[in-house]
């Protein structure tokens, strides 16, 4: 009997996805003999027109990881689109465009104006910048193009389902794998994690007083934050109210606050947007002046509130 | 070069602005305005939604300081608002494009003068220039889709 085809794959992404799938650990070896892996290019030697030569379909699941911004990642994405019956978006990136769509604040030109010719440690005489296409001695060099925008995968691609997180814990890795090994899979288009927000599980809920009143907003760095207590009592930013649970509370138990790698909670766009609402219901001012001061105490808002999820926020999200 | 009309939408709390009147009879006086029950009813994503949806700004109208129906409605809007300024001023979305005016109308014929004078300023303005980067979809990705 032929084992099911699984690829797993990475588009814009650090390797920390790739990495929480070696972090299964021995649970690999039983994937590894319940499944043929295809495609893996960060552990594995396969080559994407083995790929290519596929039928459609012919792979039962591709695990995808990071944000598309370049036209071989969304080469990449279709192809696994095409032969695949299932493309799980895996990871912070691929659900929603992760850190790496705070570009999107920011334009192409000024990217490559940075990074090619104005940050100093850049010698570059000649105003030389990455082109798709060079002719050298009479040959074609060809490069990907780098697109004005930063995608979530599921702007360029149908996607089947969504494993949030940067990265995905392993044991939310082991469940998407076990519910698609014995075909236990929730309807189309869910996320393989728990619906509710991070404060229903986190273990500093109960250090929360009733009512939440800040006049003072710290970042973490900037002071000594009580382990055990709610950070928004403390005036930290912790985006837990509006972001799902599932993570294990990673960032939580070694005292930093909850950052949003996982996403808005079941049933909201965009995360960014409810907590304002939250941060705004939990500051103890009155006064425009009082609101002005504290709120300015906040370091780039647009940054901290879509640390991972801009791509798929409501203005920054494609449009047709 | 034809005229710019801004497209302005305009919330209104159900205490403090127009009780008295006909709300039908003024609605005609007024595009795109959404009497409210209180201006803390307003979340962040009904305004950014505004936006996506075409609007080039928002004005809301709440109660005076102090006078909440629901005690602290129009200062939750305050805060709201200012957050929204500092958020959406690097995704293109200029400050003046949101405001916030609270004070007491209950005949509401203040409202369409207000929403004519913010519409002046946003004619100056111009267009809003919301997530222009996203407009732009990758060339082969319209080409998939079947576009030009």
């Amino acid at each position: 009997m032929t084992k099911p085809k699984v690829a797993i794959c990475w588009l814009g992404s650090c390797g920390g996805c790739d990495e929480a799938v070696v972090d299964i650990n021995e649970v690999l070896l039983r994937v590894a003999e319940a499944v043929d892996i295809i495609l893996w290019p960060v552990a594995l030697d396969f080559k994407y027109d083995s790929i290519r030569g596929l039928k459609d379909g012919e792979i039962v699941l591709s695990v995808v990881n990071g944000h598309v911004r370049n036209s071989e990642q969304e080469e990449i994405a279709n192809l696994l689109r095409e032969k695949s019956q299932l493309v799980l978006a895996f990871g912070a990136c691929a659900c929603f465009g992760g850190t790496p769509g705070l570009a999107n604040l920011t334009t192409k030109e000024d990217i490559f104006n940075w990074v090619y010719r104005d940050a100093p440690t850049v010698v570059n005489p000649n105003g030389n910048y990455p082109q798709v296409s060079t002719h050298v001695n009479g040959k074609e060099l060809t490069l990907p193009e780098f697109y004005d925008h930063v995608y979530a995968l599921n702007d360029i691609i149908d996607v089947d389902y969504y494993l949030p997180g940067c990265p995905p814990p392993p044991y939310l890795v082991m469940y998407a794998v076990s519910a698609v090994l014995e075909n236990k899979l929730p309807p189309k288009g869910s996320t393989l994690a728990p619906q509710r927000a991070l404060c229903d599980t986190c273990k500093r809920n109960k250090s929360k007083p009733d009512r939440l009143a800040i006049r003072e907003i710290k970042r973490i760095h900037e002071v000594e934050a009580d382990p055990e207590t709610c950070f928004l009592a403390q005036g930290i930013i912790c985006v837990g109210p509006a972001t799902r649970d599932g993570c294990g509370e990673a960032c939580m138990n070694i005292n930093i606050p909850c950052r949003g790698c996982f996403g808005p909670v079941e049933g909201v766009v965009d995360s960014g947007a409810k907590f304002v609402s939250a941060l705004a219901s939990i500051l103890d001012v009155q006064s425009e002046e009082e609101i002005t001061r504290i709120v300015d105490q906040i370091v780039d808002p647009a940054g901290y509130l879509y640390r991972f999820s801009l791509p798929a926020s409501i203005l920054k999200k494609k449009r047709g | 070069m034809s005229e710019y009309k801004p497209k302005l939408v305009c919330f209104s709390c159900k205490f403090g602005w127009g009780y008295l009147t006909d709300e039908a009879a003024l609605s005609s006086k007024i595009e795109n305005w959404i009497p409210i029950i209180c201006t803390g009813k307003i979340d962040a994503a009904h305004v950014i939604n505004a936006f996506e949806e075409g609007a080039d700004g928002i004005l809301i109208l709440g109660c005076p300081e102090g006078d909440c129906h629901y005690q602290d409605g129009n200062y939750e809007a305050k805060k709201r608002v200012y957050i929204l300024h500092r958020l959406l001023e690097p995704m293109g979305i200029e400050k003046e494009r949101i405001k916030l005016e609270l004070s007491i109308d209950p005949e509401g014929r203040r409202i369409p003068q207000l929403v004519k004078e913010m519409s002046k300023e946003l004619v100056k303005l111009g267009p809003c220039r919301k997530a222009k980067a996203a407009e732009k979809m990758p060339r082969e990705v319209v080409k998939a889709r079947g576009g030009e």
